[in-house]
């Protein structure tokens, strides 16, 4: 139209241009629902999965490696809710008043226990190139959903906070994902390496049957988490080192326990393979869960934005003209439980635990609880 | 209309009530003996909020725990049941009314002591009806079962029946009464000690000064600029992440605040304090409870969606709830805890310059104190508390001072508080970083703490009576012993090097694992 024209063919012109101005309006709008529901459809689809990992359910999960063997015991053995009402531990009863169920207060030594649990880990972690970080525990729903959360599913983990769009963290994991979000990290920035130590908040609704007594499934918990962020072709080997300082941790405090390679029905949508481990609980009569090793790869990075920019290859081969910036990648990302508290402490009561009701402390947390070496009956 | 409760500190907290129907038929035998209209003044008393300064460790006074209902000044609004009562004394309010008085107005409260007054009577009145009406319903009850002419019977029959109509109006009338008399008397601040000087802020009164600010011979940096170039804290990250005034921590800080939670839970141990961590998350009715107000306006507590549950601003919260409605033996007093918990707080309303930074942040680690003891013994525990304080914040060679806070400025819970100032160089001013607060009966009456005092020994005691003494309210106490954030703008920004690097005092060394300072990183 920009020529010059007869009037009736510039009025042809014009009819035509509006007419195509319609179809494409009305096009355009349905290409941003199409994508919107691409978007909320393809969300859906779960991470890939480690060759290597067994297909099935929980039955199906494979043992890699097993440390130490089930102490024997020359006496009756209490569970961690008797020795702990018995060393004045815990009190779940005042909880269930001031807050509700699966709610408790630690007591006297357990406090240093926590305390000293988190001390060793973090400083142990930091020895290995972590960077300790305390998080925010509440943050934004969006953070939640790009890690692979639901928020607002029924039944979620989830709680949120009350006229606004903000949750409480249910791990670390969360904030420390975000800490990158839309972002381009250097090549040579990676691998970032955290270890975060934060309080975490879970509903457990559906959580039913027998494991919810006393500490073994709480509403409210400290934990050590590692995070990694790395290039791709190192996330396999990242996983690798972070079930291995777990494994350390875990046997240096005298524990016994199994590691499992997860099978895809119990992996959970972001990761692409995981490691369990299982600690014995003598009190319990069985293995429980005390730790996790995630790899996601892909899957939080893809929603949270992060990507990183690889450094130039030397180069006979960057094209005349150009500028030399390489294309981004996505990072990929790895999250391990270095020490959840209150399992630890279900693991160290009922399996230190002596004949005369007192409860030793493994050799590693002495320094950090003031060269405490063992819980005692105190005197009445 | 909304009631305004009044606070000490900035924040405005409104609360909905609403009170009884004045001519609604069923109260038509409260009418025939009582003035005709309720007194009203509920809803005209306004004065113009003053507007005090602020507080970080801000109470409110207390309104009564209801559940909101709009208020109209038209005749059928309806009564709003208390969630929970309060044990209070109405005798003894009404036998001391001009000292409560004067105390409501030293305080700049809004409660509303005549009206407190006035329903309590009606409330003595209408009981004496009721048990009037019952007196005379047993008569004919009694009377019915003799025998009797058919005519008579049917006139007993008439009678009871108009007797038992009569009764359960005014059972219900009384309910509502007690109801109402509860929501006002609940807005009633504790007393005051004899020495809290009367005023707002500036007439709080200076108790002791420790120290003296320190000389620089260099630029002096604020905490944050310290933060940013030792890589201490992310508030860039954290506000995408959760939002303004949240943060990480990073590399030393994070020891730092290990070593600070720590060593002072270790000190106060040392002072016969059993250690906790308590629950963040618990029931509103807890809350109000111990003088906070979880839904009001501007509220500093964060509620959880679908919940009658809130997050905690203080670790006073769930230690408080921990011998909520029982007796405990007088033998066991006084309790002494020493609690570490993360706190939550909205911030609402805070504006101003007092923001930056760590200063006044949504979610912080703090160790508290908290003393359930007699009631003769509350003061002193109270000058134990703040030694405490004094002792702590002395041996990490801080320079503040005490001050012993003016009625203006306590809450209603606190029969007195001394706040704790330290200087901050990089602020240059004082920030409070500390508070102990004696709460004498206030919070003991309305979580229902008591104690059953140790028998005398006995010439005295009545022949075929169990020797069971009647209970007293506890006192209860709460304190600071160490707010991270506060602590963290003190210790960067006083120990302070011309290098760029911070020294550790010495009694946290220890608890850093014999880190000394934290130096500027190598880029």
């Amino acid at each position: 139209m920009k020529g010059k024209l007869e009037p009736s063919e510039r009025q042809k012109l014009i009819e035509e241009g509006k007419n195509l101005k319609e179809a494409l309006t009305t096009l355009e709008e349905d290409l941003v629902k199409l994508r919107d529901e691409l978007q909320i459809e393809a969300q859906c689809i779960p991470n890939l999965t480690h060759p290597d990992v067994p297909i099935g359910w929980e039955d199906s999960s494979k043992l890699r490696n097993m440390v130490g063997s089930p102490r024997k015991f020359d006496f009756p053995i209490k569970d961690h809710l008797q020795i702990g009402k018995e060393l004045d531990l815990f009190d779940f009863d005042a909880a269930a008043e001031v807050s509700g169920s699966k709610f408790y207060y630690l007591k006297n030594e357990a406090v240093m226990l926590e305390m000293a649990l988190v001390n060793w880990t973090l400083t142990e972690v930091m020895k290995r190139g972590f960077t300790p970080l305390t998080t925010p525990e509440i943050v934004r729903s969006s953070v939640v959903e790009k890690c692979g959360f639901q928020p607002r599913g029924e039944n979620t983990q989830v709680y949120s906070i009350e006229d606004s769009d903000q949750c409480l963290i249910g791990t670390a994991e969360i904030p420390v994902g975000g800490i990158h979000m839309d972002s381009i990290v250097a090549e040579s920035a990676l691998p970032l390496k955290y270890v975060a130590f934060s309080h975490c908040f879970r509903t457990e609704a559906g959580a039913a049957g027998t494991a919810t007594r006393g500490l073994y499934r709480v509403h409210q918990f400290s934990k050590v988490e590692m995070f990694i962020l790395c290039r791709q072709e190192e996330s396999d080997m990242y996983h690798e080192e972070l079930i291995k300082i777990e494994e350390d941790l875990f046997s240096s405090l005298g524990l016994h326990f199994k590691i499992l390679d997860m099978a895809t029905g119990d992996l959970g949508a972001p990761a692409y393979r995981k490691f369990d481990v299982e600690a014995w609980m003598p009190g319990l009569e069985r293995y429980g869960e005390i730790s996790s090793a995630s790899n996601c790869t892909d899957y939080q990075s893809r929603r949270l934005g992060i990507r990183y920019r690889p450094s130039e290859s030397p180069s006979t081969t960057s094209k005349k003209g150009k500028t030399n910036l390489a294309a981004t990648k996505f990072v990929h990302t790895l999250n391990a439980t270095a020490c959840a508290i209150p399992r630890m402490l279900v693991c160290l009561l009922e399996n230190f635990q002596q004949e005369d009701g007192s409860v030793i402390i493994p050799h590693p947390l002495r320094p950090f609880m003031g060269g405490v070496e063992a819980i005692y009956p105190k005197s009445r | 209309m909304a009631l305004q409760c009044r606070l000490s500190g900035a924040t405005f907290q409104s609360l909905k009530l609403a009170t009884i129907p004045i001519s609604s038929s069923s109260s038509r035998f409260i009418f025939r003996t009582l003035p005709k209209t309720l007194n009203l003044a509920l809803f005209s008393r306004h004065s113009a909020p003053k507007a005090p300064p602020f507080s970080v460790l801000i109470r409110t006074l207390s309104a009564p725990a209801v559940a909101a209902a709009p208020a109209a000044e038209t005749s059928d609004i309806k009564v709003v049941k208390p969630q929970w009562n309060a044990a209070i004394d109405f005798k003894w309010i009404r036998d001391n009314k001009e000292a409560v008085a004067v105390n409501i107005k030293n305080r700049n409260s809004n409660a509303n002591l005549e009206l407190v007054l006035q329903l309590y009577d009606k409330m003595l009145n209408l009981q004496k009806e009721v048990e009037r009406l019952r007196g005379e319903r047993n008569n004919v009850a009694n009377k019915m079962k003799g025998k009797l002419e058919p005519a008579e019977r049917q006139k007993l029959i008439e009678e009871g029946k108009n007797l038992k109509e009569a009764l359960t109006t005014l059972e219900e009338d009384l309910v509502k009464l007690r109801d109402e008399l509860q929501i006002e008397a609940q807005c009633i601040p504790n007393l005051t000690h004899p020495d809290v000087p009367i005023g707002w802020e500036d007439s709080s009164k200076l108790r002791n000064m420790v120290g003296s600010p320190r000389k620089f011979d260099f630029p002096v940096k604020d905490h944050l600029q310290l933060g940013k170039e030792l890589d201490l804290f992310d508030f860039d990250a954290a506000a995408e992440v959760s939002g303004s005034k949240f943060y990480y921590l990073k590399n030393e800080a994070v020891m730092l605040e290990m070593a600070l939670v720590n060593w002072t839970l270790t000190e106060v141990m040392k002072r016969g304090f059993t250690p906790l961590t308590t629950p963040e998350i618990v029931r509103s009715s807890v809350v109000e409870k111990c003088g906070f107000q979880p839904r009001g306006e501007n509220t500093q507590v964060y509620s959880i969606e679908d919940s009658d549950q809130c997050l905690i601003g203080t670790a006073e919260i769930p230690v408080g709830g921990i011998h909520m409605d029982s007796i405990v033996a007088e033998s066991a007093l006084p309790l002494k805890y020493v609690a570490f918990s993360h706190c939550f707080r909205t911030e609402a309303g805070a504006a101003g310059t007092a923001t930056r930074g760590l200063y006044r942040v949504h979610q912080f680690s703090k160790v508290e104190m908290f003393i359930l003891c007699r009631q003769e013994e509350s003061d002193m525990y109270h000058e134990e508390l703040i030694k405490i304080e004094e002792d702590l914040f002395s041996s990490l060679g801080l320079h503040f001072k005490i001050l012993d806070m003016a009625t203006g400025d306590l809450g209603a819970p606190a029969y007195r508080k001394f706040d704790v100032e330290a200087w901050m160089p990089g602020l240059e001013r004082y920030g409070e970083i500390s508070s102990a607060s004696n709460c004498t009966d206030y919070q003991s009456r309305r979580l229902g703490i008591r104690y059953r005092p140790s028998e005398s020994p006995s010439t005295t005691s009545k022949k075929g009576k169990t020797n069971v003494a009647a209970t007293k309210i506890v006192h209860t106490l709460n304190a600071t012993a160490c707010a991270v954030p506060r602590m963290l703008v003190c210790l960067l920004e006083n120990f302070q090097q011309e290098d760029g690097s911070v020294s550790i005092p010495h009694p946290l060394r220890p608890f850093t694992g014999g880190v000394e300072a934290i130096y500027p990183k190598s880029r």
